[in-house]
């Protein structure tokens, strides 16, 4: 097992894709955590002043992208093997569940420094915005390096919900969709009509375990809506691991009896 | 004991029956053409000889046993299904890299086999970069990679260059040499008679023909041409004999069922002077095309 998952480690390292997915989500990290700490000095937006700790909070924990394209690149490590590779894939291990497993591990490293670099980028500029107003950093450094260590452990557990998606799916293109419109749109919409459901939702789960608030990455109408207070960690992890493991248990089935055409 | 061995071989997709009751054996160290028209079914049996793709009845084993329970799949056999499938972002080097983890074999290996291939010069270039013989040569490579006894190539001349096709006859001809077993997809007789001692021949899913090369090469030996000016009495000695005559005019005739040592010794022996003794031979693809002709369709082609 640790010889495919070097293997698809090597498969991560080889291509563009991941690293084009860090440096968007780099980006868009960027992006959203200067808007939220724009919207925290501005007194908008319902996020709580900046030099609070709610506020340094809210600002430090962007990291809803990096969950997202964590399971993006789930979906393109799993269907793209689809698409390229999987004759040497599969011919060489004909028990397609390792292969998978492999994946799911490989996507999950891969996602943990997703997560890590999201973390991070937020960290710093949140702070960064804090620091540049002439104010107090008031959020401590256990309380930083417990919300990457979520962020990290969100966005690894869903990249391999990604490539569970991925192997259901087979396509890149319908895989990634899934992906964003569950994030996106359905979680949103669900979470913003029905606020107590929130908790148990997964990708809402997954921001949590990285210290967002609940409903915090949330997008539309519906971020600006209160909630109930969140999961706590150990439940959620349990929660987004169940998920994960349900996700790939049914891709596993399906993958064991699909044809390789 | 066979290296290859399929028995009873079926695979429907749905409506299309793609492989129908298919059984031939291929033996260790032989050069196999594995022949049919696009569609035939041949790509759809080699996946199902990998295990790539579940039959609907019957199975495909290899030294023995399914591909699946192989304890080592790429030591023991080595694949080309249409070209390569070598991710397009991805390096030469890099694909073979992986292949080579895949494969338990030392990355020392990849140097080897893009040189045998002639890719050296390009390894370091993204396969989407590739042409299509390129990408060949880069399945081939990655066939290669483990040092697999056998071998299966799914039409591995496609996009190769007459200079491409040549060197592929060169290097499968030194693989058979090495006493692996290979067995080679091809729509093109020609092109595996070069090198292949026996032919599978499909259509439509089933088997049409599995022969030496010896035999079929007989299989296409077809008419005598004869121009004698005593062509007319020689048709009639010659129909006396049991050979059937077609006047083609002239003093040109057309014998069947007669070889042309035959036609010789009768026309000496009566004193009919010969001036053209030819034997027609229908060409190997001939042969092919009639045996593939002739079979009915069950349903659409895969």
């Amino acid at each position: 097992m640790r010889r495919l998952l070097g293997v698809e480690l090597l498969k991560l390292r080889t291509v563009r894709t991941p690293y084009g997915l860090l440096a968007a989500l780099v980006v868009m990290t960027v992006i959203f955590c200067a808007i939220e700490s724009t919207k925290g000095y501005a007194g908008t937006g319902g996020v709580a002043s900046l030099p609070t700790l709610a506020g340094q909070t809210t600002v430090t924990t962007i990291t809803a992208w990096a969950i997202i394209l964590a399971a993006v690149l789930g979906v393109l490590v799993s269907a793209g093997e689809m698409r390229h590779g999987a004759v040497l894939t599969y011919s060489a291990t004909p028990k397609r569940h390792r292969a998978l497993l492999a994946q799911a591990g490989a996507a999950g490293v891969a996602g943990a420094i997703f997560g890590l670099c999201g973390g991070a980028t937020s960290t710093v500029v949140g702070l960064a915005f804090v620091v540049a107003h002439g104010d107090a950093i008031v959020l401590g450094a256990p309380a930083m390096v417990g919300h990457i260590g979520g962020a990290m452990l969100g966005a690894a557990l869903w990249a391999a919900i990604g490539v569970g998606v991925g192997a259901l799916v087979r396509s890149q293109v319908v895989g990634v969709i899934v992906v964003l419109l569950w994030a996106v749109l359905i979680e949103s919409f669900v979470g913003g009509v029905f606020p107590s459901s929130r908790p148990y939702l997964p990708y809402t789960a997954a921001t949590t375990l990285a210290g967002t608030k609940l409903g915090g990455a949330a997008f539309g109408p519906a971020h600006g809506i209160a909630g109930s207070a969140p999961l706590p960690f150990v439940a959620a992890a349990a929660l987004v691991l169940a998920v994960a493991l349900s996700v790939g248990l049914v891709a596993a089935g399906t993958t064991l009896r699909r044809d390789i055409a | 004991m066979a290296v290859i061995e399929v028995c009873g071989l079926s695979k429907r997709f749905g409506e299309v029956l793609a492989v129908d009751d298919l059984s031939f054996r291929v033996g260790a160290g032989q050069v196999v053409g594995f022949l049919g028209p696009n569609g035939a079914g041949k790509t759809t049996t080699l996946r199902l000889l990998l295990g790539l793709v579940s039959p609907t009845a019957g199975e495909a084993l290899i030294d023995g046993r399914p591909y699946r329970e192989l304890p080592h799949p790429l030591r023991v056999v080595g694949a080309a299904l249409e070209g390569s499938d070598a991710h397009p972002g991805r390096s030469a080097r890099d694909h073979l890299r992986v292949a080579a983890g895949l494969g338990q074999v030392g990355e020392g290996r990849v140097d080897e086999v893009l040189e045998l291939v002639g890719l050296s010069g390009s390894a370091e270039r993204r396969v989407r970069h590739f042409s299509l013989g390129m990408r060949q040569r880069l399945g081939l490579a990655t066939a290669l990679l483990c040092e697999p006894q056998v071998l299966v190539l799914d039409e591995p001349a496609n996009g190769l260059d007459p200079e491409g096709a040549h060197w592929l006859r060169h290097l499968l001809r030194d693989l058979a040499g090495e006493g692996r077993t290979v067995l080679i997809s091809s729509h093109l007789l020609a092109e595996v008679a070069l090198i292949a001692e026996s032919v599978v021949i499909l259509d439509h899913g089933r088997l049409v023909a599995h022969s030496s090369l010896e035999e079929l090469t007989k299989l296409s030996a077809g008419a005598v041409t004869v121009r004698s000016p005593d062509a007319e009495r020689l048709a009639k000695l010659l129909e006396g004999d049991g050979a059937v005559v077609e006047p083609l005019g002239g003093d040109r005739i057309r014998v069947r069922g007669a070889s042309p040592e035959e036609v010789g010794l009768l026309a000496c022996r009566y004193g009919a002077p010969l001036s053209e003794l030819v034997t027609e031979t229908a060409g190997l693809e001939d042969v092919f095309l009639q045996l593939t002709a002739d079979v009915p369709a069950e349903g659409p082609r895969a």
